[in-house]
């Protein structure tokens, strides 16, 4: 059972401002999604690694974006920089 | 006809449409690039053919939404790695297409720029989540269409609209220039109203890219000169699980007419079963929402992405930013995959989704040690009403019951038309094992020849 104070905490956690309507609906609907998800608990598999493979490439430098590419849609830029909120 | 005259009237077809298949239509670009196919500037095998672009793949120049508010004015400053295959062989892309928003969703009704209407039922679903690239082929808005498949978002919006769609091995095709969802199960695919269209563009995107760290780097065969082999003796497998509960009577029908058509052709068709299946709908959502609540956590409106006006401190300006630029299924899905990954529930959900799909691969890996291709259908039902899910996300969630398994277990699905229910696409899944895709399209060559479900074959 998941409380509409645990969602909350949850869209604190992922940055995301719920008003109070949508913190209502996801709490029902929440708990009958992980509800749902309960009948993973019966599992007792060995994990077992992916055979998939991460590869890393040599480390040589190569063309990346210019500055005004890499600035081209941020919403608010100043001399050069991308301009972000106040942090103190 | 000129290629510059087939361009326009496509435009044309697409100005007039209700369907809204498409976000952004790219008039100029393509204009641009069927003139240079008429003078031969452009050379390729896709010279002069259009292509839609679900709204995920980055285009260079050419805005992409990934159908949220989010992205709203996001231009790419870089192609993705399938487009500069596609520009490679002259084709023109005619514009983005409309899609769940961040492609959570199999309706298309998650848009910010509102739904996509089925071609064959306005009142009806396209699928999705690459609903605008189904929808724009079935109804010649688009000669052909990328979409991406993370849990059925190719197959399933090909299904209901009557069109081939491939969900291709994972690695198999780069995913750089792919807006990340999941991004351990899903890759971009090609969508085509016939068979060997299909299989022409998967040869095109397919292939090794090093900015891509799961790419395998192993040739891709040549799909489209193998796709009248005989297909005599070859052995199919029928995964009971896959005709559960919820499946319709009309889809269950047309499916097994259809292994009847291919036994017909030589094939040898037997009954099985995959009892890990139970576990892959939930070990599915699981794992995509963990991955999108990480994979999403980049949109806080300071380097792209929608931002409000007013700035207070970083927690609340991102906070206000994300809860306005994302439309609700984003939400739910990020905040359950924060839930899943947070301190006391990780073993809970996300470890034991992982412990599924090992289970769920196996399973596979198992029957394909005894059969060359499972045959399944790909949607439980035809399309529905649209309006008719939305309310209730766990039931929409339940439409995918077919399709997730398949990307649990990394390996290839091709979706194709095997009937109709009144006026609606039935569509069934030939599942190969992995880098099987050349076999896949064989199989569904044969069957397309010999039977008349694909309106547009030929």
């Amino acid at each position: 059972m998941i409380t509409q104070t645990d969602v909350e905490r949850i869209a604190r956690l992922a940055c995301i401002e719920l008003d109070d309507e949508d913190l209502q609906e996801f709490t029902v609907q929440f708990n009958s999604i992980l509800e749902y998800f309960e009948e993973l608990e019966d599992i007792e598999a060995e994990l077992i690694g992916q055979e998939e493979h991460n590869v890393l490439r040599a480390d040589e430098v190569t063309p990346s974006l210019s500055q005004q590419e890499a600035l081209s849609n941020a919403p608010r830029v100043d001399s050069g920089y991308f301009k972000g909120p106040r942090i103190l | 006809m000129s290629h510059r005259e087939h361009i326009e009237e496509t435009l044309d077809a697409i100005d007039r449409s209700d369907l809204n298949a498409f976000i952004t239509v790219n008039y100029d670009g393509a204009r641009q690039q069927a003139a240079e196919a008429d003078t031969g500037e452009l050379d390729g095998r896709l010279a002069g053919i259009s292509v839609g672009i679900k709204d995920a793949i980055s285009t260079k120049g050419l805005r992409t939404t990934c159908a949220s508010q989010m992205l709203e004015h996001y231009v790419p400053p870089y192609d993705a790695f399938v487009i500069r295959r596609l520009h490679e062989e002259g084709a023109v892309l005619i514009g983005k297409t409309n899609m769940d928003e961040f492609s959570m969703g199999a309706s298309t009704e998650t848009s910010f720029f509102g739904p996509c209407k089925n071609p064959w039922d306005l009142n009806c679903v396209p699928g999705g989540s690459s609903g605008g690239s189904a929808a724009s082929v079935a109804a010649q808005e688009a000669d052909l269409a990328l979409g991406s498949d993370t849990g059925g978002s190719i197959r399933c919006p090909a299904s209901f609209c009557g069109v081939v769609g491939l969900k291709p091995t994972y690695g198999r095709v780069s995913r750089s220039g792919l807006v990340s969802y999941g991004n351990s199960m899903e890759q971009i695919g090609p969508i085509a109203r016939t068979v060997k269209a299909c299989a022409v563009l998967f040869e095109i995107i397919a292939g090794y890219d090093p900015a891509d760290s799961t790419s395998l780097d192993t040739p891709v065969p040549r799909c489209a000169s193998s796709l009248a082999d005989d297909i005599a003796g070859l052995k199919i497998g029928v995964p009971i699980d896959f005709f559960g509960e919820g499946v319709d009577p009309a889809v269950e029908n047309a499916t097994r007419d259809a292994i009847d058509v291919l036994e017909d052709l030589g094939a040898r068709a037997t009954e099985t079963s995959m009892s890990s299946l139970k576990y892959a709908l939930s070990a599915y959502y699981v794992q995509a929402m963990s991955e999108a609540s990480s994979n999403l956590a980049r949109y806080c409106g300071i380097i792209y992405g929608h931002r409000v006006q007013r700035d207070h401190d970083w927690h609340r300006t991102f906070s206000e930013n994300r809860a306005s630029g994302f439309g609700k299924e984003v939400k739910r899905r990020v905040l359950l995959g924060t839930y899943a990954l947070s301190a006391g529930y990780y073993d809970k959900y996300y470890l034991k989704a992982l412990k599924a799909r090992t289970l769920i691969s196996a399973d596979f890996q198992k029957a394909f040690k005894q059969y060359d291709a499972l045959i399944a259908p790909t949607m439980p039902f035809v399309a529905f009403k649209i309006g008719e899910k939305i309310e209730d996300p766990l039931s929409l969630y339940k439409v995918d019951i077919n399709t997730v398994p398949v990307n649990l277990a990394n390996v290839p699905s091709l979706s194709v038309p095997c009937g109709r229910k009144g006026r609606l696409p039935i569509g069934m899944q030939i599942i190969g094992d992995k880098l099987k895709e050349a076999l896949l399209f064989n199989i569904a060559w044969q069957f397309e020849r010999n039977t008349e479900f694909n309106k547009y074959a030929k």
